[in-house]
């Protein structure tokens, strides 16, 4: 049965200037023609800005269609009778965990929707308990929404649309804000409820691995619907996908690859399991990989940077470093407890550690946000900031000030240290830096951080456009409000913002939250870009582990305000059982390989796809026929 | 920096007042405050001292948390007494160079002093035993009558509850984007006040912007979910008198005529 019936539906989006003339109108899609089976999980995929929100704001009657119909089990949402019905049918789940929570308790949150439409007292109870239920949230029901983590607010907003007992709930980028665990609750809990409740589910989202359950995809592009089908139909179109700006599932990507090579794979592949399936088969029919196996080269990661970095020069030193959170009241915990750590100049570093580890409290006191109470900090720049120290002053007359420069390591608790001028030195980039832009145009906001470092204006100006070109933000933007930009620009522009100061360490908090997959590749290869062009050194935040696998060289993994683990990814993802003992996983291709050595076939193991095909392809070609391995020793 | 202010006060623990209808605590502390500036007896005060010392006995919240509200009028307080002391004329007590205390200053301060006192810790008794969500139920449902006079009653009292949820949101926020433009070299703390007013607009039209969309999400999100104003909404949790309630209602109504009858019996 269908539920929702879409008919050559266009939406466009008119602005007018202050005289109610209509300036431009932009067409945000264009003759839609789909519906959706009653009790189905729809995936719909595209890029930021390809219409996916406008099209979810259509389903139940947030916003009109400019032509065409769209029916909710019959009814048609043109017509002002309807709307409400509608909504009732069509819940709706937003990116934004804190901006669809409406009441200050979890259970009367919950309840706001059967409020609204006129239940019972008695029944408002019933169904308030039921969908608690349903999302497994019934222990915080008294608690406060601000108390809560990002995953289980989305968990209460899906509580919220399920009071209302819809037939179809549309998500809207539930989990583009929240970690890997939070972003794990929420998918499981919508999949219980199409499993259990037989609602259809409508999610949009950016994440490739989140749409392989769905029972259908659907690839919007600049408004219009460019691919609809299976998971399996959808993702063997690997270079198509990519035009589009997406991407696949990197098994997905990693088993496209191999079939490239010759490997005789012949479905798509969607999951490790399939992938570990489809490689023992192979190991047990004596497949053996045709053309002659020479091992390529494999890029080192040393070769990236363009400064050797060299044994035992660090560009910051930690030494038990330990901060309390709210001190002096009961609620005192550690955020940091007795940290020590390195980081090398001129590498690329991640931290890792989930929400609340004390990754945030670390890098805020590398650039001074945050004063290191007990333990103490070392930096080393190639241009130090200097010292300012003020000597005695008697009665009126202040004493005279010396400024001395220092070379080499330099302590951030040394008398006269200027927290100001470090933060030139050190860039921070937070998390959604986007949100932090305020001028005018997009080149006087960049401007504004050489300003402040006391710059002329015609040094700050060649100082932004030098960082904006860096960033590959052209200068037809210049002149624009950053308001007007898309998303990954702002993203560029902000960063740019830090590394128009001319930092020698830069520090980036999950920059890439957020992006489509095209956005977020292309921005990590201009940050290695600026580790190359530049010779900065990169301390990377972040959650993803396939990321950090694919561009870090250096891994310090956090927990609960401890550094648990330090060294090279490799070293690093080597230890299985401590990462997961912490609740944190492998890269999805480490694991695949991990699984494949435990189960006889030995071969090196690696952390990105690039490695996994240079193993298998060395693996298959070898002599493993006689019980050998090969052996990369 | 931000992040330690914690909105409204409320005590959690579970006590006669606590379990009073917010309607009923809304009204004692208007009909309180109303029997506090009727009396003018030395007497009187003394025994609504005592009342107020009964309720906060009754509402088990420690006294050095009703006292804490009392610190953020100490200032307000110690103003008022002092004008009053030396600025009213009258017999004279001492002479402190021009300044003369009196006895009728001496008098009219205290009672002010006393007055005030009593103000903040029957207040604070509202405050801390009702939940912010409640005080806006009760505030909407006893104000109901309003809506006669199309004053729109639901619509102020649904901002009132979006307000304390959004306020702590707001609060971090601010927090948020004031390091992040620190970290960009913002200096806040140093320069004339122009230069710091100025320093200013890098945090507020980030916060405005915020704040802008967050308005139009949080929109988008109640009329998802039906929201079309007070008309035709019902109550997951009604407000409902009871027994204590009513029996409250009485002692406070008996309270403001005691306090009226002691304008007509001279009392010292």
């Amino acid at each position: 049965m269908e539920n929702i019936v879409v008919k050559d539906v266009s939406y466009q989006y008119t602005r007018r200037n202050e005289n109610d003339e209509v300036i431009e109108t932009l067409s945000a899609l264009s003759a839609l023609n789909f519906s959706i089976e009653a009790g189905s999980f729809v995936c719909i995929l595209g890029h930021n800005g390809s219409g996916k929100s406008t099209l979810a704001k259509l389903f139940n009657a947030l916003q009109l269609p400019t032509e065409g119909t769209i029916l909710v089990s019959g009814m048609d949402s043109r017509e002002e009778k309807n709307i409400f019905p509608i909504r009732r049918e069509v819940g709706m789940v937003f990116q934004n965990p804190d901006n669809q929570i409406i009441a200050s308790v979890v259970e009367e949150d919950v309840g706001f929707g059967p409020e609204n439409i006129g239940l019972p007292t008695d029944e408002i109870w019933q169904r308030v308990n039921n969908a608690l239920s349903a999302v497994h949230m019934e222990a915080y029901r008294l608690k406060s929404p601000n108390h809560l983590s990002g995953g289980q607010k989305q968990r209460v907003a899906i509580a919220g649309t399920l009071a209302m007992e819809p037939k179809t709930i549309v998500l809207d980028e539930p989990t583009a804000m929240l970690d890997p665990s939070g972003r794990k609750e929420v998918l499981e809990s919508v999949l219980e409820l199409k499993r259990k409740k037989g609602i259809s589910i409508i999610l949009i989202t950016h994440y490739m691995e989140e749409a392989v359950d769905a029972d259908r995809i659907l690839l919007m592009d600049s408004g219009k619907l460019v691919m609809d089908g299976s998971p399996r139909e959808v993702f063997q179109n690997v270079e198509r996908l990519k035009e589009y700006r997406m991407d696949v599932p990197l098994i997905t990507e990693l088993a496209h690859k191999l079939q490239k090579k010759g490997f005789p794979i012949e479905k798509t592949i969607l999951k490790k399991e399939e992938l570990e399936e489809e490689l023992f088969k192979l190991k047990e029919e004596g497949f053996s990989l045709q053309e002659n196996f020479t091992a390529p080269e494999l890029p080192g990661l040393s070769e990236l940077s363009s400064e050797k970095p060299e044994a035992g020069d660090y560009i910051v030193e930690v030494n038990h470093l330990s901060a309390i959170f709210q001190e002096g009241t009961a609620m005192e915990s550690f955020a940091l407890k007795d940290l020590s750590m390195k980081i090398r100049r001129g590498s690329l570093t991640a931290v890792i550690g989930h929400t609340g580890s004390g990754k945030s409290t670390l890098v805020q006191h590398l650039n001074g946000l945050i004063k290191a109470k007990s333990g103490e900090i070392f930096v080393s720049f190639r241009e130090n900031p200097p010292l300012v120290k003020s000597g005695k002053s008697f009665l009126f007359f202040k004493g005279k000030k010396t400024v001395i420069e220092k070379k080499g390591r330099l302590s951030l608790s040394e008398e006269g240290f200027d927290y100001r001028a470090l933060r030139f030195k050190v860039g921070l980039v937070f998390q959604y830096p986007e949100y932090q832009l305020f001028e005018e145009t997009v080149l006087a906001d960049v401007m504004f951080g050489p300003l402040n470092q006391g710059k002329t204006r015609e040094d700050a100006e060649a100082l932004a456009k030098d960082a904006l070109a860096s960033l590959g933000i052209g200068e037809e933007l210049y002149a624009k409000s950053p308001f007007e930009l898309s998303g990954g620009q702002k993203r560029k522009v902000a960063i740019a913002g830090v590394l128009a100061m001319g930092p020698e360490l830069l520090i980036l908090d999950e920059p890439t939250a957020g992006l489509d997959p095209a956005g977020r590749d292309e921005l990590f290869e201009e940050i290695a870009g600026l580790r190359k062009n530049y010779a900065m050194t990169i301390l990377l935040v972040s959650h993803s582990m396939d990321d950090v696998a694919r561009y870090a060289d250096e891994v310090l993994v956090l927990h609960q305000g401890e550094l648990k683990l330090e060294g090279t990814v490799e070293e690093v993802f080597s230890k299985k059982e401590e990462l997961e003992s912490m609740g944190l996983g492998l890269p999805q291709i480490r694991a695949l390989l991990f699984d494949l050595k435990k189960n006889g076939l030995d071969m090196q193991l690696g952390n990105t796809v690039s490695e996994a095909v240079h193993a298998l392809s060395a693996y298959f070609s070898g002599d493993y026929s006689e019980g050998k391995g090969v052996s990369h020793a | 920096m931000l992040r330690e202010i914690t909105l409204g006060q409320y005590y959690p623990v579970n006590s006669f007042i606590h379990r009073l209808d917010s309607r009923v605590k809304l009204a004692g502390t208007f009909l309180f405050l109303i029997a506090l500036f009727i009396v003018n007896s030395w007497t009187a005060y003394a025994v609504l001292a005592l009342v107020l010392f009964g309720f906060i006995l009754l509402s088990k919240v420690p006294f050095s948390f009703m006292v804490r509200g009392l610190k953020s009028v100490l200032f307000l307080l110690l103003l008022s007494v002092s004008f009053n002391l030396f600025l009213t004329p009258g017999e004279e007590l001492f002479r402190f160079f021009f300044l003369k205390m009196t006895k009728e200053g001496l008098q009219i301060a205290s009672m002010m002093a006393i007055r005030l006192v009593m103000l903040v810790l029957s207040s604070s008794i509202l405050t801390l035993t009702t939940t912010p969500n409640a005080l806006t139920d009760g505030m909407e449902k006893g104000l109901g009558i309003f809506k006669l006079f199309h004053f729109p009653v639901h619509e102020i009292a649904m901002m009132m509850s979006i307000a304390l949820r959004f306020i702590p949101i707001l609060v971090e926020e601010t927090d948020k984007i004031m390091k992040a433009q620190m970290a960009r070299g913002a200096d806040f703390e140093s320069g004339s006040i122009f230069d710091r007013a100025k320093a200013m607009v890098p945090i507020l039209v980030p916060l405005f912007v915020s704040a802008f969309r967050r308005a139009y999400d949080l929109a988008m999100a109640m009329e998802a979910r039906c929201y079309q104003g007070g008309e035709g909404r019902t109550k997951m949790k009604p407000l409902h008198y009871t027994k204590a309630d009513y029996l409250s209602y009485l002692v406070l109504f008996l309270i403001l005529g005691m306090a009226i009858g002691s304008r007509f019996i001279s009392l010292p």
